[in-house]
């Protein structure tokens, strides 16, 4: 795995697009089935009766399934650190079988840590997209290595 | 019950969860792949010293409660609400690690109630909702929205 990513690779604007992510109706049911036993994301007639109309991902998997292409898209190659937190996540229509996912982000605020110069801030809005249209938005904060810490640090 | 009756201040013990490293890792490996979550060897090296379980798994185990909780009121009580749709949340943290072995206490109190410009059926509900570790320090915490049927106007 080869690092290339640092702080400095995201300033605000950058876009980042990836994805690709096929969602079937057995990873709906097993994620429901252990996290979200509710008969919308269980059962195809009972999701009917509902207000989303069918069969839809848990709103938890929604944001599972966002983190795993944003690991694979992007936290595998940077100087990732992990998150303190989501500002925001919107569930604006539902995530439903054979749903194919894609991820835009754009930088919306980057800025190096006043008490680790070694570790960089960046917000980035996250839009989820299915085949038709958007369906999600994560505003995510993230800390990433920086390339060039000015004192110390492990980037 | 509907929006109307929904008491603000109000907590709600959602229960408990000892999170296990083999579990952590096997959630982490299908969601969240990053080496302090699924690699001992690197997660030593890291930042966080050790395994940790992905923010995710912690908050997908608060939906767990929720639901077993709401669940289990609803068998003592018939007039108990089902668990609404949600239009997302705000503000999730999370503000410590979460390692093997611990035990998260979770619990959601109403916050703020909002009225719909644009529906009169429904309205929506604000909850506070923390994990806490066993020596009542917050581990993570988000406001969480849900919408409720509204008292149908006479």
């Amino acid at each position: 795995m080869t690092i290339d990513i640092y702080f400095e690779d995201l300033p605000v604007g950058k876009i980042i697009e990836f994805g690709g992510k096929w969602v079937t109706r057995e990873e709906i049911i097993d994620f429901a089935q252990e996290f979200d036993p509710q008969p919308h994301h269980l059962d195809d007639e009972a999701a009917k009766e509902s207000i989303l109309g069918g069969l839809s991902a848990s709103g938890w998997h929604t944001c599972a399934m966002m983190m795993r292409m944003l690991v694979d898209g992007l936290a595998r190659r940077a100087a990732s650190m992990g998150s303190p937190g989501i500002e925001e996540v919107r569930w604006m229509k539902p995530v439903r079988p054979g749903d194919v996912l894609k991820m835009r982000g754009e930088v919306v605020g980057a800025r190096v840590s006043k008490s680790r110069p070694d570790m960089g801030i960046v917000d980035i809005v996250w839009a989820l997209f299915n085949q038709r249209e958007q369906v999600a938005l994560m505003r995510a904060t993230g800390l990433y290595g920086v390339r060039h810490p000015q004192a110390g640090g492990v980037a | 019950m509907y929006w109307e009756d929904v008491e603000l201040g109000v907590t709600t013990q959602l229960g408990a969860y000892t999170f296990r490293e083999g579990e952590m890792i096997e959630f982490s490996r299908a969601y969240d792949p990053q080496p302090f979550h699924i690699d001992r060897e690197a997660a030593k090296a890291s930042f966080y010293g050790g395994i940790i379980a992905s923010g995710w798994h912690v908050c997908a185990i608060w939906m767990k409660l929720m639901i077993a909780s709401s669940e289990a009121r609803r068998n003592a009580d018939a007039d108990e609400p089902r668990a609404g749709v949600s239009p997302g949340f705000l503000d999730l943290r999370w503000l410590k690690p979460t390692r093997p072995g611990m035990t998260l206490h979770y619990d959601s109190t109403t916050h703020e109630k909002i009225e719909l410009k644009s529906r009169q059926d429904i309205g929506l509900i604000r909850t506070l909702n923390l994990a806490v570790d066993d020596n009542g320090e917050t581990v993570m915490s988000f406001t969480g929205q849900g919408f409720w049927p509204r008292r149908p106007k006479e």
